[in-house]
Parts: structure tokens; C-alpha cells; sequence
């Protein structure tokens, strides 16, 4: 039992077993929580304002306790590690974190992107070469090569943003979470933001992100976790809980409009289909299939 | 400058030349009639109250300059060359970094604060109460900030207990040496000068105008 136990821990980036915090200002944020990340795939955590997002992400890395303090119950593995037995300083090169400020979260040491984005790793110590090399790669990765000698404040809200992904990445992390990374940008910095994502999911990345952009974690997102008043309301894989219309909305969510549609259609018309369309495409699909069927039930 | 120093010499003059008590007040300039009282006027508390505002002044200058003629990367790279502690060489290359944001989240501050009515035509008092406007906002959503970056940086390794590497380097060029030995040179002969000729109250209580 306990080997199995010890497997599990080891073969998934991130295990999470009843999870439970406290600020030491607000009591039960999270409770008991228990889900898996496996390797390779897409975690959506969606859920209302309040709902206890944003702790879990930090709770991902460490920051929550060991920056807030506050009471936990439970256990979260990282790779393997027990976040509650190392300091977030281990955890970096584990766990990369952005956050939703895209301004307030770049160092302010740093007087060039190629600085900043060499920030995690200077901190840790990692001899010059690595840092150069390193910090090429994760350049190019998120699309800001030509832009290194800039200062980051000078960046628009969507560069900045890819700009801490870069950061994240140097540190070469398992896993990258990101706590509403679109929500302070324009529709062009989002749209930036999820096409880096899903270009470092097609690499083969573990990525967990925190959202309200429903519509996009519909396309890119393997599984679904809804939070609501710090525990999981729904989880499973993405498409079966975006059917979850009723439930969704009485945790304050908006499933993709294309879903809600395809729901209220069939409420109206009587019809019964075993699927819903989560994107456009599929929508497009979906009704076409509909429409050549005469409607009929 | 101006600025700075006038109104502390504004301050300092009566202060000091008046018979306050000061130990090195001995002798007597002009003698004022103010409120019936016959007042004695002190030449070394004048001279003093002229001068120390401009030493101020100076070294304000001189710090001022400083920062608004040196790179910033030669700096912080200086700084780390020193082996002062991480966390204080993070404070001055930060401050060098986020004054500019400030300065402009101040503008977009009293813009919102204009479109809410504030209203610029006003008495002296009300400007500074309007002053107070500012700078709350200012200093809140600092604070806030502030939680956010350091999470930020925790979260990427800022308190590891590893050396960390310096992403500037700075070499000492023989213009450095040779500037620095001048500089303390000249301090040293002024330093001799300042005691040996008195100037300063505490070695002679008797000093001259130029101190």
C-alpha cells in the first residue's frame, strides 16, 4: 500500500492529497483537496473569485505555507518532494510560477530582458555559460528573440507576460503553473500567452493554469478541476465537465458559449446527444450534424 | 536646489544667530529691537546658518549627480564587486528601476483623482491635503506591489542560500586608481586644513567668516 503510494508519488509531477489550508487571516481557503497531474498533460483549474485559485497555485510551489504561514493538512509531492519539506528556493527548479501581474512580477533587478530572464537562474547560482545558453532557449521559446536588450518595463502587457514565462523556463521546471496569466492583458497579449502554452504543451510540458478564459482552456486543456469555496465541485477530463452546463453556472462559471448553446438547445428541442461541442470547430460540426438531421429527435 | 536650500536657511539663520544659548555665539553683529527686546545678532551663528545649508546643498548635489551620471550596470556591478550583502545590493538596483514607474503610476494617480473632482485651485492648505491624495493611493498600492514581487522573486530563488552569479562584470582601469587617490589626497588636505585653521566649532571656538 504504501509502495503503491510511493509509485504514485513518484511517476506524477504533482500529487495532492487532502490538502487542506488556512491562512493565518482566513480560515479554510482549501479543503481537502486530492487530484493528480499526470505527465505531459493540461490542467485547467477554472472556478468563481474566491474560489481558492489562486492559494492552490501557490500551494503548487511552496509559497503557500512557507511565505504566508498559515495551517495545512494534508500533503502536496512535487516531483516527488513534499512542498511542506523544502523551500520554495528548491522548489523553483521544480515548479515555475507566473502570475497574473505581468509588470509586478519581474524582478526590478534586471535592466534587460536577457537579464531578467536570467534572474532565476543567477539566484541559484548556475555558472555563466549555463545562464547564457539557457537563457537563448527560453528566449526563443516564448518568441521574444530581437527584443533582449530591452528594458522590461518597456514591453507590452502580452511580452511582459511571456517574458516571466521565460523566466519560468530557464529554470528548466517539471511542471509550469500559471495563475491567470491573460487576466491584466488585451485580446492580443492573450491570445500570445495561449499560443506559447500550447506550443510548450506540443514539447512535451506539464502545464497547470488557473483561468477565466474559459473559451481557451476548452482548446488546449486535457483535464478540468472546478473550485468553488475551496473544494473541487467537478473534475475530470475537460469535455465531461464543460457538460456539467447547471453545475458550472451554479459555481459561477460560464461553460463555452458553444457548450451552453448546444445544452439549451437540447433542452429545448428534446434531442439527446452524448456530446457537446466545447470549441468552435466542433460546434461548427455539431449543428451541421444537427441541421442535416432536419432536427429530428 | 534652490529649493532645498533656502528654506533651510531661511530656518537656520534666526535659529542660530539668535542668543539661544549656542556655546560658540561670542561675537556680537548688530543688535535687534524686536518686541521690546533688545536682541544680540551673533556673527558665528550667522555664518553658520549661511553655510550649513549650502554644505547640505552640496552633498545633495554631489549624490545627485552620482546617480544621474553613472550606468546602472556599472553600479550594481560595483556594488557586487564590494561583496556588499544580496539583499542590499537588490534594494539600490531596485529603487534605480521602479522610481521611473512610480513617478508615472503618480500621474495616472492624479489624473483619476482630477476626473473624481479634485479640484487644483485652491488655497496653500488645501494643495497639501490634495498632496495626501497622492501619495496614499501611492503608497497602498505600493505595499501591494510589493507583496506581489516578493512572491515573485521567491518563487525564483531569491533567498537560496548559494552564491549568486553576477550578471555584470566591472574591471578597476588605472583612471579609477588615479581618481581615487586624488580624491582621498584632497580629502586628507582638507581634513588637516579644516582642523589645523579651525573651522570647525569644535576645535576653535573662534572661526571665521569662510566657515
Amino acid at each position: 500500500m504504501v509502495l503503491e503510494a510511493m509509485q504514485d508519488i513518484l511517476m506524477h509531477p504533482i500529487v495532492v492529497e487532502g490538502f487542506s489550508y488556512s491562512y493565518p487571516s482566513k480560515p479554510n481557503v482549501l479543503n481537502d483537496l486530492s487530484f493528480r497531474v499526470e505527465r505531459g498533460e493540461a490542467l485547467g483549474i477554472i472556478g468563481p473569485n474566491g474560489a481558492g485559485k489562486s492559494t492552490l497555485c501557490k500551494a503548487l510551489n511552496g509559497l503557500v505555507p512557507h511565505f504566508y504561514g498559515g495551517r495545512v493538512k494534508g500533503r502536496i509531492y512535487v516531483v516527488g518532494m513534499d512542498t511542506l519539506k523544502h523551500t520554495v528556493a528548491e522548489l523553483s527548479t521544480k515548479v515555475g510560477l507566473v502570475f497574473q501581474e505581468p509588470e509586478t512580477q519581474l524582478s526590478g533587478l534586471a535592466l534587460t530582458v536577457e537579464d531578467e530572464i536570467s534572474f532565476g537562474l543567477s539566484m541559484l547560482g548556475y555558472p555563466k555559460e549555463t545562464i547564457q545558453e539557457r537563457t537563448w532557449q527560453a528566449l526563443e521559446k516564448v518568441g521574444l528573440q530581437g527584443l533582449e536588450k530591452r528594458s522590461p518595463f518597456e514591453l507590452s502587457g502580452g511580452q511582459q507576460q511571456r517574458l516571466a514565462i521565460a523566466t519560468v523556463l530557464a529554470m528548466r521546471p517539471e511542471v509550469l503553473v500559471l495563475d491567470e496569466p491573460a487576466a491584466q492583458l488585451d485580446p492580443l497579449g492573450k491570445t500570445q500567452v495561449f499560443n506559447v502554452l500550447k506550443e510548450l504543451l506540443r514539447d512535451g510540458a506539464t502545464i497547470v493554469v488557473a483561468e477565466h478564459e474559459i473559451e481557451e482552456l476548452a482548446t488546449f486543456t486535457d483535464h478540468l478541476i472546478l473550485l468553488d469555496g475551496g473544494r473541487i465541485v467537478s473534475e475530470g477530463v475537460s469535455r465531461d465537465v464543460f457538460k456539467q452546463v447547471e453545475r458550472l453556472k451554479s459555481a459561477g462559471v460560464d461553460p463555452p458559449s458553444v457548450t451552453e448553446l448546444a445544452y439549451l438547445v437540447e433542452k429545448v428541442c428534446g434531442l439527446n446527444r452524448d456530446h457537446y461541442p466545447i470549441t468552435v470547430d466542433e460546434a461548427l460540426s455539431f449543428f451541421l450534424e444537427l441541421l442535416e438531421d432536419g432536427g429530428r429527435v | 536646489m534652490m529649493l532645498v536650500v533656502l528654506p533651510w536657511m531661511a530656518l537656520a539663520v534666526p535659529i542660530l544667530s539668535l542668543p539661544l544659548g549656542f556655546p560658540w555665539n561670542e561675537t556680537v553683529v548688530y543688535r535687534l529691537n524686536l518686541l521690546g527686546l533688545d536682541l544680540p545678532v551673533y556673527l558665528e551663528g550667522l555664518a553658520w546658518g549661511f553655510t550649513w545649508p549650502l554644505r547640505i546643498g552640496v552633498t545633495i548635489s554631489a549624490a545627485l549627480l552620482f546617480y544621474l551620471t553613472t550606468q546602472h550596470t556599472a553600479l550594481i556591478a560595483m556594488l557586487f564587486k564590494f561583496r556588499l550583502p544580496f539583499r542590499f545590493i537588490y534594494m539600490v538596483a531596485a529603487t534605480l528601476q521602479l522610481i521611473p514607474l512610480m513617478v508615472d503610476e503618480v500621474r495616472s494617480i492624479y489624473q483619476a483623482q482630477l476626473a473624481r473632482g479634485l479640484r487644483t485651485d485652491v488655497s496653500i492648505v488645501k494643495k497639501l491635503w490634495n498632496f495626501l491624495l497622492l501619495v496614499v493611493p501611492l503608497t497602498l498600492s505600493s505595499l501591494g506591489k510589493v507583496q506581489t514581487r516578493a512572491i515573485a522573486l521567491e518563487s525564483r530563488g531569491f533567498s537560496a542560500q548559494v552564491p549568486k552569479t553576477v550578471l555584470y562584470d566591472i574591471r578597476f582601469k588605472t583612471v579609477d586608481y588615479l581618481f581615487f587617490t586624488c580624491m582621498a589626497a584632497v580629502t586628507l588636505y582638507l581634513g588637516y586644513l579644516y582642523v589645523t585653521a579651525g573651522y570647525s566649532p569644535f576645535v576653535r571656538l573662534r572661526f571665521l567668516l569662510a566657515g
